[in-house]
Formats: structure tokens, C-alpha cells, sequence
């Protein structure tokens, strides 16, 4: 398999990422630079589907909550080991996302967006009607005010640890993109953007290789949930409302679609860019009107984002 | 061969095609006539893209109930009018696409795809985006897509459209030796009936969704009521 300059770029910022990030950061931006890393890799789900199949998926939040709540669910229940808990949180996901995408197939653009924002919805009330597992008895598990303990992976029992576990995780997700989009998959959905018709008189079977994308983006969502479950160990309803997918993808869009370096200003406008207006002592609710422009300025003027704006200044070499 | 049996398709009150019947035989044949006389619509019945009442055969096989995903596994090959070549993917990416949904081993589909890149002069742009192609060479990634993988059908709507002569006399060759070299049946559809009359052997002519003449190309020209209703000619005493 042939490196491009810009899988080597990603591989040397995830390395550089883990072995400094913990060491220069406080214990609280630790925390956040975590759930960062999480929602670059959801991010980065968002951007296949609208990359490579046009698709606008308004859920992905949502799936990360459910990601969560098995993860949750899984520590609380069973004694396995957090890598089951994640494995199982993705592979729920996964199925989940490929059930939503089956009303989904037959719509396009619009129609599309809106039944995932529905579903995003659906996810929405259920999670803050139950909550998430923190020990409790029973299916859902939830007792009030104190919570049981949440068991780390082995090796990332500490917060600087489990950020670097983050990334690698964050990091091998994208890298199970990349995986598809140079294979079958991947020229699959490259035919079936340029029209779904090419793509039958290709032999391409439409129904299962967009299933498939909504599957992926879902599996990716889920450990994302997941991991992000391990990072206080509890999760907050609120963090998954429909207005988060909705604002998710539209960062998703900003940052630039279909390549990491877009996940990842994503997830950092997402995460960061409130966190350091709060540290600043401004509201973090600034960010808002910053993400507004932001995306006025994507659609108007960079349709591959920031990343792609980055991407353009480079000299010829390093693209 | 290619068997058409009664084929009838209706939008709403329209009668895109009314029982059209025909059987081509030789390697190449053509459809021809003016516009909306219902080429692409049969175009699109033989490749499962619209259900037709009627029968599509192809050297025995009722391809019928195949969805047409299935069908370009059969072996069916069609060009579109306006190419749909993926701009993301590189040439020989374009070519894969097709091979990746059929068997075989990785050794035997690389060489597959190598002589159809060979065979339509493509293989030095082999590996170049095809967003970087211009107009003759997009139409030839998406002919050597249909060379690709044991075709035994290939349509081609409006090949030579928007090409200039010297290109279309090109293309023209190369379709002629599709059956040559994958012993595949060709139909093409085209507007140019200097292209119809040079490269198929048999001819179908339509006009508003109903068989004029079908049979060998230069006597199917000739017919009156073909020059009626394609060339616009009068026919004698009417």
C-alpha cells in the first residue's frame, strides 16, 4: 500500500500528540483535549458520508451517545475488560446506523438529512428520559446521585494515559477509513457520487454499499462514544441533544469534509475553542457566532473547508 | 443474440415504446431514429434500469428478473449518453470499480484491466485522475469499462456524441473490435448515421416508440418509410 504525504502528516500528528499532549497540559485540558480526540473520530465518520456519498447525516452525536450508554452499560453489567465494552459500543453502533440507514437508502439530500435529524431526536428523548447507566439495578441501570466506578483500560488507567489511548484509538478509526476509501468500498462510492446509475452499470450494489457507509460512520460514532464514556467514567444526556449532531456536522463542513486534518479542526472548534473562551473568562457561547461565520464562509468560499484551504498554501512537495 | 420481444413501456399516456420486436444477430447493430422515438428508453429496458412488459433474451438468457447491478455481472456493459466516468478515482480506478464486484484472482483482473487500458490507447494515463481527462479520453475510460471482466453485451448510447470526425472514426474501429476481442454482442444507439451505416451490420430504426424496419443496415437506409421518418424525406406518394 503506497504512503501519501498526507497519511504520513497524520500518523507523525497523532505521535506527536500522544507522547506531548499529556506532558504539557493541565489535569482539565487533559479532559478535554480527550473528548476531542472522540469527537474528531465521530467527525471524521461525518465526513465520509458527506465526502464520499453526498449523504448529510444529522445523527452522529446521537450514535455516540448510544456508543456510550453500551459502553456504560457493558462496565456496569458484565466484568469484561473496556476493549470489550468499546468493541461491543462500535458493533451496536454499527448495526444501529444500518438500521436507520434502511428508511434512509431511499432518500436523498434533504429528505435524508431530515430522518437522521429524527432519529438524532428519537436518540435525544430516550437518553434524557433514562439516562445512562451508572451502577443501578436493573436494564437501565441508574441510581440516583453517586455513581460505581468506571474501569479503564489497563494500560490508560491515569487521565494522561487515557489520552493517549484516545488518539490511538482516533487514530486507527481514521485510519479504517483510509482503509476503505483505497479499496472496493471506497470506488464503489466514488461511482455511486458520480450517479447511481453508473454505479448499477458498474455492478455495484447501491443499497449495500451505502448501508455499508452508514454502518462505518456508525461503528466509528459508537467507540467514539465509547471512549468518551472513559474519560469521567459518566456520561450526561445532555452532551447528545440533536442540536450537537446538527452543530457536529456543520463544524464537520468548516473543517473540511473527507480528510483528517478536517476531523480534527472539527473536533477542536467543537471542543477547544469553547474551552479557551471559558478559560478566558468570555462566554463560551461566543463560539457559536464564530461556528455561524465560520460556516457562512465554508459554503461560500471553500467547499473543502479549512483543511482544504490549508492544503492549497502548502508548497507542491508536501501535498 | 439479442432477442426484443414485444417490448412496451408507458409514461403516464405516453407510449414510450409499443411493442417493439427484434432479434440482432451480427456482432455489431445499431438503433437508430429521430428524437424520442424511444433508443435510450430501450437502452434502458435492456439494462433493467426502467421494467418494460415484454421480453429482453440475450443469447438465451432472459435477463428479465435481474436487477441491473446483477445484470453488469451477467455481463451486460453500457455507455450512457453523457460518460460517467467518477472524477475522484484514476483511470484504471474507473476500470476496478467493475472488477471489484465480479470473480476471479487479482493477477487475472490486473490483466484483464491492463488490455482494455491497452486496447483504447489509455495505459500511460492508467494512474492520472479523470478529473484531469478531456473530453475523447473520458469517452474512452468509459468504453474500456465496458471491455473490462467477460462482457457478452455491450450497449452504447450516443458514443460518438459531442466527438469530432477524426475521433469518431477512431471510436468507430474500436467498437468494431469489441467483438473481436471479447466476443461480446455490441448495439449502439447513435444519431450519426454515417457512424450507424459504417461500423453495424444490422439495423433497428424506431419512430415515436414503434419498429419501422429492422434488418441489414444498408437496405434498412433505404427503406421509404425510414427515409420518412428519420431523414425527413417524404415518402413517394404520400
Amino acid at each position: 500500500m503506497a504512503y501519501s504525504t498526507s497519511g504520513i502528516a497524520g500518523l507523525a500528528f497523532a505521535a506527536l500528540t500522544a507522547v506531548f499532549l499529556p506532558v504539557l497540559v493541565g489535569s482539565q485540558w487533559v479532559l478535554i483535549f480527550t473528548s476531542t480526540a472522540c469527537f474528531a473520530l465521530a467527525a471524521a465518520g461525518i465526513g465520509l458520508m458527506y465526502a464520499r456519498l453526498n449523504m448529510v447525516s444529522l445523527t452522529q452525536v446521537g450514535l455516540m451517545g448510544v456508543g456510550g450508554w453500551v459502553t456504560l452499560r457493558m462496565n456496569h453489567g458484565l466484568g469484561l475488560p473496556f476493549e470489550f465494552n468499546l468493541l461491543a459500543a462500535g458493533v451496536v453502533t454499527a448495526a444501529f446506523g444500518m438500521l436507520l440507514a434502511l428508511p434512509a437508502l431511499r432518500m436523498r439530500g434533504l429528505y435524508l438529512a431530515l430522518i437522521t435529524l429524527m432519529s438524532a431526536g428519537g436518540i435525544e428523548i430516550v437518553l434524557s428520559t433514562f439516562r445512562f447507566p451508572n451502577g443501578g439495578e436493573g436494564f437501565w441501570g441508574v441510581m440516583p446521585s453517586v455513581a460505581a466506578p468506571f474501569r479503564r483500560p489497563v494500560l490508560a488507567i491515569e487521565d494522561g494515559a487515557y489520552l493517549r489511548y484516545a488518539i490511538v484509538v482516533s487514530t486507527l478509526g481514521m485510519l479504517l477509513i483510509e482503509l476503505h476509501r483505497r479499496g472496493a468500498p471506497g470506488r464503489a462510492w466514488a461511482m455511486i457520487r458520480r450517479s447511481e446509475a453508473a454505479a448499477m452499470a458498474s455492478g455495484v450494489n447501491v443499497t449495500l454499499y451505502k448501508a455499508w457507509a452508514f454502518a462505518l460512520s456508525g461503528l466509528l460514532a459508537g467507540l467514539a462514544g465509547g471512549l468518551l464514556a472513559g474519560s469521567i467514567g459518566l456520561l450526561d444526556a445532555a452532551t447528545f441533544r440533536a442540536p450537537e449532531s446538527i452543530m457536529l456536522f456543520a463544524l464537520a463542513v468548516v473543517g473540511g469534509a473527507g480528510s483528517w486534518p478536517g476531523a480534527v479542526i472539527a473536533a477542536i472548534l467543537y471542543r477547544v475553542l469553547p474551552a479557551l473562551f471559558n478559560d478566558w473568562g468570555l462566554n463560551p457561547d461566543l463560539a457559536l457566532v464564530i461556528f455561524g461565520a465560520a460556516l457562512l464562509h465554508a459554503i461560500m468560499t471553500a467547499p473543502e473547508g479549512i483543511a482544504g484551504q490549508i492544503r492549497a498554501a502548502l508548497p507542491r512537495w508536501a501535498k | 443474440m439479442i432477442e426484443l420481444e414485444k417490448l412496451t413501456v408507458k409514461f403516464g399516456g405516453v407510449t414510450a415504446l409499443d411493442h417493439v420486436s427484434a432479434r440482432f444477430e451480427k456482432p455489431v447493430s445499431g438503433i437508430i431514429g429521430p428524437n424520442g422515438a424511444g433508443k435510450t428508453t430501450t437502452m434502458n429496458v435492456i439494462s433493467g434500469f426502467l421494467r418494460a412488459t415484454g421480453r429482453v433474451c440475450v443469447d438465451g438468457v432472459d435477463l428479465g428478473g435481474l436487477s441491473p447491478h446483477r445484470r453488469t455481472r451477467w455481463g451486460l456493459r453500457r455507455c450512457f449518453q453523457q460518460e460517467q466516468i467518477a472524477d475522484d478515482l484514476s483511470v484504471a480506478d474507473n476500470l476496478q470499480v467493475l472488477l471489484d464486484a465480479l470473480p476471479g484472482t487479482r493477477t487475472e483482473k490486473r490483466a484483464d484491466l491492463d488490455s482494455a487500458l491497452d486496447v483504447t490507447g489509455l495505459s500511460a494515463r492508467a494512474d492520472t485522475p479523470a478529473s484531469e481527462l478531456n473530453t475523447y479520453e473520458r469517452r474512452l475510460t468509459d468504453l474500456a469499462r465496458c471491455l473490462v471482466g467477460r462482457p457478452r453485451l455491450v450497449v452504447l448510447d450516443e458514443p460518438a456524441g459531442g466527438l469530432g470526425p477524426s475521433e469518431t472514426a477512431h471510436l468507430g474501429d474500436l467498437i468494431l473490435s469489441i467483438a473481436v476481442l471479447t466476443g461480446a454482442q455490441t448495439l449502439v444507439i447513435d444519431h450519426d448515421v454515417d457512424l450507424i451505416s459504417r461500423i453495424c451490420e444490422q439495423t433497428l430504426v424506431l419512430d415515436f416508440g414503434r419498429r419501422i424496419a429492422c434488418g441489414e443496415t444498408a437496405a434498412v437506409l433505404e427503406d421509404p418509410k425510414v427515409r420518412a421518418a428519420y431523414l425527413g424525406i417524404a415518402e413517394e406518394g404520400a
